[in-house]
């Protein structure tokens, strides 16, 4: 099966880059020296073992983990890992200068996160608000047409509590989506969620990826994966072992790639 | 024993009543405001226990271990004469009594409140960092509406320890409940009858306050937390 969209131009400049990203929790290096660069436009999609570093790579990106070494370069940006963890001052400020490249890239979550205290609109509109600066009225416009794109119109003064998994990640993905980001991280978006709404939510993610976004998206849906990556990537012990295009990888005689796919697919 | 007083004779309770009650309103007045003062302390002294900076956490642990390990009695005295005597303050005593229990309190309620914010779920701080607020706001509009949630029931139990604490104030002499309780049972000689109404106000004050949480723990659970799912960070 080849992929649905166009691959993006393969000499486009960098949009997206990570340089000798690492990251160690306590003994346990999670992260080892990771380059990886993503074009504009791109899906790539981040496969491999539990424990391999997937989701840690991921949270790099945008900082929600900060890497102990290394940069992410973002349209232009360079966002080095913080130098001292003992310099309070520097950090703080650094810290608050992060909310920029994080307003530009949005993040759906294995586990929603939607705010229960808020209702979905409430959960799209604090980012206007708060981070766009958007007025209330035109916030709340705003949040009622992410919503609506997904599905939601029905919902809106809904609280989570009384929303279904699929649809609370809707609002979450609404919620990201709202901010108009330039790339969109997903983080096993559909591992929680009940097998009857998983597809609901796949189908979210490749209406995105057909309008163009860049997306870096770690899943476990296989099938998905290879139907809507221009790339994969397959992780295993905090490193990349090998990227490639769906066919690539599907033809791989990595074997490590090869065991970790015929353990899956079948 | 025809000449023997009655048992129970509530007569000068009753005639007694308008100081009572007035007693009774100080003594709520000053668990309330302390109450209200220990609040805000105790959040303070609360983030500065999370904080990342080694020394702010550190006076706010001594200051924790410090008001809730120091007995109500010897602190007011401390408050009331020591502050006289050693940096010539002289707090009048319902301000003085006020503050003893607002320093008091803020010790136990910034435990409450350090708990409170821990158990929110991490993935709520994360998804608020992943829209780009800031740390500031994070904590405004995502954990701590839903840290207050879970804090109202001990927060409830901490007010009515302050009311029922207010009886101490009586030893600095200010005009509460107990204090006038007392001077009115030596005056009729009537100490059961006295001692056992200022314990029925009491009572039912507390029963108003714990009916009052309950109420308002149930409105705000309307919308309940999402549950706690631990997130595998390593995945």
């Amino acid at each position: 099966m080849s992929s649905p969209v166009s691959a993006p131009d393969a000499l486009a400049p960098d949009f997206l880059k990570l340089v000798g990203v690492s990251k160690t929790f306590g003994n346990h290096r999670v992260l080892d020296k990771i380059d990886l660069a993503v074009s504009e436009g791109e899906v790539l999609v981040i496969i491999g073992p539990s424990g391999s570093g997937k989701s840690t790579l991921l949270r790099c990106i945008n900082f929600i983990a900060a890497p102990d070494e290394g940069e992410v370069i973002f349209q232009g940006h360079s966002w080095k890992a913080m130098s001292s963890k003992y310099n309070f001052l520097a950090n703080r400020k650094y810290e608050q200068k992060l909310t920029v490249l994080r307003s530009e890239i949005g993040m759906v979550f294995q586990n929603f996160n939607v705010f229960p205290h808020m209702t979905a609109a409430q959960n799209v509109m604090l980012g206007l608000t708060k981070v766009r600066k958007q007025s209330k009225d035109n916030a709340r416009k705003a949040a009622v047409e992410a919503l609506s794109q997904v599905g939601l119109a029905e919902k809106v003064d809904q609280y989570p509590e009384k929303l279904s998994g699929g649809q609370k990640q809707r609002v979450a993905i609404a919620r990201a989506l709202a901010l108009q980001p330039k790339v969109m991280l997903f983080d096993e978006a559909t591992s929680s969620l009940d097998p009857e709404l998983v597809n609901g939510i796949l189908e979210e993610i490749r209406r995105l990826a057909k309008a163009g976004m860049t997306m870096v998206v770690v899943t476990h849906e296989m099938n998905f994966a290879f139907q809507v990556a221009h790339r994969i990537v397959f992780m295993d012990q905090g490193r990349i072992v090998e990227i490639g295009t769906p066919d690539q990888i599907r033809k791989t005689t990595e074997p490590r790639t090869r065991s970790f796919l015929s353990a899956i697919l079948n | 024993m025809n000449s023997a007083q009655p048992f129970f004779d509530f007569t000068s309770v009753w005639s007694s009543m308008p100081i009572l009650l007035k007693g009774f309103a100080i003594a709520m007045a000053c668990a309330t405001v302390a109450i209200i003062i220990a609040i805000l302390l105790g959040l303070i002294v609360a983030l500065m226990r999370l904080s990342r900076v080694k020394i702010l956490r550190w006076i706010a642990f001594i200051y924790t271990q410090f008001f809730r390990g120091i007995p109500l009695y010897v602190l007011i005295i401390w408050v009331y004469f020591g502050l006289a005597i050693a940096a010539g303050v002289n707090l009048p005593a319902i301000p003085a009594g006020i503050i003893t229990l607002a320093l008091l309190n803020s010790g136990y309620l910034s435990e409450t409140f350090r708990s409170g914010i821990l158990a929110v779920n991490k993935g709520q701080i994360e998804a608020g960092m992943a829209l780009g607020l800031s740390r500031r706001n994070v904590m405004l509009h995502i954990v701590l509406p839903q840290a207050f949630r879970v804090i109202i029931p001990p927060l409830g139990n901490q007010y009515v320890d302050a009311i029922k604490d207010t009886a101490i104030l009586s030893i600095i002499g200010v005009p509460e409940l107990m204090r006038e309780s007392k001077a009115l049972a030596n005056l009729y000689y009537r100490p059961f009858e006295f001692y056992t109404f200022a314990g029925l106000l009491y009572l039912f004050a507390v029963l108003v306050v714990s009916r009052g949480v309950s109420v308002l723990e149930k409105k705000l659970s309307a919308h309940s937390a999402q549950t706690t799912v631990i997130i595998d960070v390593l995945n």
